[in-house]
């Protein structure tokens, strides 16, 4: 590529760059003020200094993501563009089949899986032009509960010692400590929303059936779906558009025509509709400071013009315990095999939860399958009612790692830990609808707060206009973690 | 219903070949005791009202 006049490049100094954002990062290349292979480079450096502590990554395609850049180069030399993320490096949830490079899913059983081919969603990223900078860290099999991580312990890059949330944590890290320009995760209960919350990213769960899940290690078929996790709102619906649509390697994917994500991100929240979710607001498991935060949420986008009140939802305190009763059961039926051949290559704490899900009497799962039904009306008659739902993505910051490796002491303690946190992401899961996770504020101790806008089935325009429109308000995406050479905050 | 207990547990498992080791069957008998407990509780709205169709078909394919 030939160099641009020296006052208008970019510089690498700082971390300007490395935070800029996928969008922002994607026009810069295409005015020829910075390049590819400086974009690599920069977060190829920064995760060399950063991630020996934060674990974001379980595999760095060092030397193919420097390839393709210098290949980027030449073609943006040439005007060649391939798409709108030409030359944007991204990171995938090692979910998530990529040719040729380790796919763990998190687990030691996959420790030596090379698939031989992309899923559709890296197939879709890498036809628009973006790179494949490496693979991300999560709890095993993306079910939660990991209690020792065999690829290294993920860490919140807010305070190295609090969870970065799960299961797509190396995603939540890896965006939110600018180690590469967006990634995708993959959210069944919460797993792209919980990482962006404790991490201060934003998350966007799809509508069911809206992003193809072909190459992508299966969780719970009927809530499985792949989203982006990005440093900025306009970056999700940048990366949505691209992912997004009909396969036919996905037979359940939707046909519906895949709408200009970036385009609606003008129409704000003025004349939208807004429910607070009384029950997750105003809950008792719900810490005063994220109440407190999504209350001055919900009163910033009143201030834009949406009408905001309060509504109940009484089936929404059942949800967690009906969302685990249907994946647990499923995944302990997929793993039954290898739980009995291959348990001792499972962390304890996964394998505790399977086994535990190969005992729930399957009329009892029956029984949950028909709550998740009413859960799904309960939602579905909520959302006829109002544009979006809002509610806290979790009732409480990111809690200090300890607290997840402590034995499970009563069957109180285990509800309190395994349903209660999951009654406020599943209802958009068993819904089957669209929900966003976007920072809405700190706790005194420096510790992120999400706010979570859910939408009706096919409607992330809708959802992401007003998280857009909040977070052009409120400015707290443009607040970095501080960290230290060792990985982790200052 | 009474509690299950570790000794439940173990029976269980081995009924079905699934693998405990070392204090599996204490942690494992209260995370089901609580399963067990929030899906009883389940029995309190109108499940027969509703048929258990997962997703939304009129708008796939």
């Amino acid at each position: 590529m030939a160099d641009p006049p020296r006052e208008n490049r970019v510089s690498r100094a700082g971390d300007d760059l490395a935070f800029a954002g996928a969008a922002r990062q994607a026009a810069l290349i295409r005015e020829k003020r910075v390049s590819p292979v400086e974009l690599v480079t920069t977060y190829l450096e920064r995760i060399d200094r950063f991630d020996g502590r934060l674990r974001a990554f379980i595999t760095i395609c060092r030397e193919n993501a420097l390839a393709e850049a210098a290949r980027a180069e030449a073609e943006a030399a040439k005007g060649a563009w391939r798409g709108p993320l030409h030359g944007i490096p991204f990171a995938v949830k090692d979910q998530v089949d990529t040719a040729g490079v380790l796919t763990t899913s998190g687990s030691a059983l996959l420790r030596a899986n090379v698939p031989g081919a992309d899923s559709t969603v890296v197939e879709r990223l890498k036809s628009a032009g973006a790179i494949l900078l490496g693979k991300l860290n999560l709890t095993e099999f993306a079910l939660g509960g990991t209690i020792r991580f065999p690829y290294g312990q993920p860490r919140n890059p807010w305070n190295p010692e609090h969870d970065p949330g799960s299961s797509s944590s190396g995603s939540g890290i890896a965006a939110a400590a600018g180690l590469c320009s967006m990634t995708l995760g993959e959210d069944t209960g919460g797993s792209v929303r919980s990482p962006a919350s404790y991490c201060g990213a934003v998350g966007l769960r799809p509508t069911w059936g809206r992003v193809s899940r072909h190459g992508c290690f299966p969780a719970a078929w009927s809530m499985d779906q792949i989203g982006p996790l990005t440093r900025t709102v306009e970056d999700a619906a940048l990366v949505l558009g691209i992912i997004a649509g009909y396969d036919p390697r996905d037979p359940l994917t939707s046909r519906s025509a895949v709408p200009d994500y970036r385009a609606a991100l003008t129409g704000g929240a003025k004349g939208l509709r807004i429910g607070i979710i009384a029950e997750l607001v105003a809950g008792a498991d719900t810490q005063a400071e994220v109440r407190s935060a999504v209350r001055d949420a919900a009163r910033g986008l009143a201030g834009l013009g949406a009408s905001v009140e309060d509504i109940s939802l009484p089936l929404i305190p059942f949800s967690g315990a009906v969302f685990m009763a249907l994946c647990d059961s499923e995944a302990a039926g997929r793993h039954k095999r290898w739980l009995s051949e291959r348990a001792d290559e499972y962390d304890h704490g996964t394998r505790r939860r399977l086994v535990t899900a190969g005992l729930i009497p399957a009329a009892a799962v029956h029984r949950a399958a028909l709550a998740r039904a009413l859960i799904r009306e309960q939602v579905l008659a909520a959302l006829a009612k109002h544009d979006l739902l809002l509610a806290p993505t979790s009732p409480h910051p990111a809690p200090a790692i300890a607290s997840h490796t402590a034995p499970v002491t009563s069957k109180e303690d285990a509800a309190a830990r395994f349903f209660g946190r999951r009654s406020y992401t599943t209802p958009a899961s068993l819904a089957g609808v669209p929900a966003i996770s976007v920072p809405c504020g700190f706790t005194a101790g420096g510790l992120p707060i999400g706010l979570q806008l859910i939408g009706r089935p096919f409607a992330e325009s809708t959802i992401l206009s007003a998280a857009h429109a909040w977070e052009e308000t409120a400015g707290i995406t443009n607040r970095r973690p501080a960290l230290s050479a060792a990985g982790g905050a200052l | 219903m009474a509690d299950l207990a570790p000794e439940d547990v173990r029976r269980l498992a081995a009924s079905l070949s699934l693998p405990l080791t070392g204090d599996d069957a204490a942690e494992i008998a209260h995370r089901l005791n609580a399963f067990l407990d929030a899906l009883a509780a389940l029995d309190a709205l109108p499940l027969e009202q509703v048929e258990p169709w997962p997703t939304r078909h009129e708008r796939i394919a």
